[in-house]
């Protein structure tokens, strides 16, 4: 068979989208023999130029631009080029795609995502319900959007805190005058609102994994980030097996019946004994390549669900070494021509 | 807790927990000990397995010994 899977987030630059690490994984499964379509905002996004991982990039219009310009574009691709399946990966694009799921179904396009009441359930004011649920804590937490309710929150919650923004950004504040100027940076920067939330001792570590919408995983791995760049994101980490932080994943794939990738987000501390959920993310994180290669290819694991392929469920090591580089690529000039007069390469 | 069971080790003195992904290295007669705790070896065994390897006498051995079981016990290895 092969299969044309359009894939978003190719922006491999310092703040890296999670789409070349998938198109990666979805790859190396050689049985699906896939044909790789990126879906780019900007022509500058090096996956564009990246022909050994993307086969075809198209720019597509923004999501918060409506739905209509937004799927007669995928439509349009699959007249002209073929798309059997999307794997969307960033944040802003999810909701289009959740609501709009059967749609694209029915016009031969597959999706394997969560419903929009699953997808509901990683807002911040669902983690304590959620964390309680699946065996774990979760910091205490309140959601801002004024001055007077970032002062109630502090003094609810004590100082430190974590002041953070409902998608980006966090950060620790020791006094009142910080978590004010933090409240404003999120809010200048991201909008409201904005989340306080109490410092929990531990180790930041991961999970990325997937549900097949039934109760069961399609594969996960635990890590812990062991060195990470200014913007928060990983640069070198390792494989671990924390039996509490996986139990909660797969306690949360059986318990919400999650359906598509995900990842969760904890703080550890192993001297209590405590997980505390931070975060849940309803996709792929930018480094889940980790995860393929250390044996577990969750991505095509998705696909296989998808089109009713068998599936191989592989544990992994812990210890494995994880690290990103740079690297550089040099290419005619007429390919960024094409990217912009066209549309697409 | 008691990580130092599954704490993975190699000749050469790396330590590698799973359950954190935390990594130290030791010196050789750290690396005896940690062997000798993960075997439960008694404190005597491991003081004497000391002085033979090492060529230094037990009160050496045995304060060797009890300096390292409180560097495990600050980073809560042990």
């Amino acid at each position: 068979m092969e299969l044309k899977v359009a894939i978003s987030g190719i922006n491999a630059v310092d703040n890296p989208g999670p789409g070349i690490g998938v198109a990666k994984s979805i790859k190396e499964d050689k049985e699906l023999n896939a044909k790789i379509i990126g879906l780019a905002y900007d022509a500058m996004e090096p996956g564009i130029y990246m022909d050994w991982i993307i086969d075809k990039a198209y720019i597509m219009p923004y999501p918060s631009g409506g739905y209509e310009a937004y799927i007669e574009r995928l439509y349009y691709i699959k007249q002209t080029y073929g798309l059997d399946f999307v794997m969307p990966v960033l944040d802003a694009e999810l909701p289009i795609y959740i609501k709009y799921q059967q749609e694209l179904e029915r016009n031969g396009i597959k999706t394997f995502l969560p419903s929009l009441e699953q997808f509901k359930l990683r807002g911040k004011d669902k983690l304590e319900e959620i964390a309680k649920n699946i065996g774990i804590d979760s910091p205490k937490s309140e959601v801002v959007s004024s001055y007077e309710e970032l002062t109630k929150a502090i003094e609810k919650i004590g100082l430190p805190i974590m002041v953070k923004g409902a998608f980006y950004k966090a950060y620790r504040a020791y006094t009142f005058q910080e978590a004010t100027s933090y409240f404003n940076k999120i809010v200048a920067e991201w909008g409201y609102p904005v989340i306080v939330q109490q410092v929990v001792k531990g180790e930041e570590m991961n999970v990325v994994a997937a549900g097949d919408g039934e109760g069961n995983s399609l594969g996960m791995v635990g890590i812990k980030k062991m060195w990470i760049t200014e913007l928060g994101k990983i640069w070198t980490g390792v494989t671990i097996k924390n039996k509490k932080m996986l139990n909660a994943a797969e306690n949360f794939i059986k318990k919400y019946k999650w359906k598509g990738a995900f990842e969760l987000e904890c703080i550890v501390d192993i001297e209590n004994d405590k997980v505390y959920l931070i975060e849940i993310n309803p996709r792929f994180p930018a480094w889940s390549y980790f995860s393929t290669g250390v044996g577990v290819n969750i991505a095509s694991n998705i696909i296989r669900k998808a089109f009713g392929l068998d599936i191989d469920i592989k544990d992994y090591e812990a210890g494995k070494l994880y690290v990103r580089y740079t690297d550089d690529l040099i290419t005619d000039m007429d390919k960024f021509q094409k990217i912009i007069i066209r549309g697409e390469n | 807790m008691n990580r130092i069971s599954q704490i993975a080790i190699n000749d050469e003195g790396f330590l590698f927990d799973p359950l954190t992904g935390e990594s130290f290295t030791v010196n050789q007669t750290g690396l005896e000990i940690i062997k000798g705790l993960k075997e439960s070896k008694s404190e005597e065994e491991i003081i004497e397995s000391l002085t033979e390897n090492f060529e230094i006498d037990e009160e050496t051995a045995k304060r060797d010994f009890t300096d390292f079981i409180e560097k495990l016990r600050s980073y809560k290895i042990l």
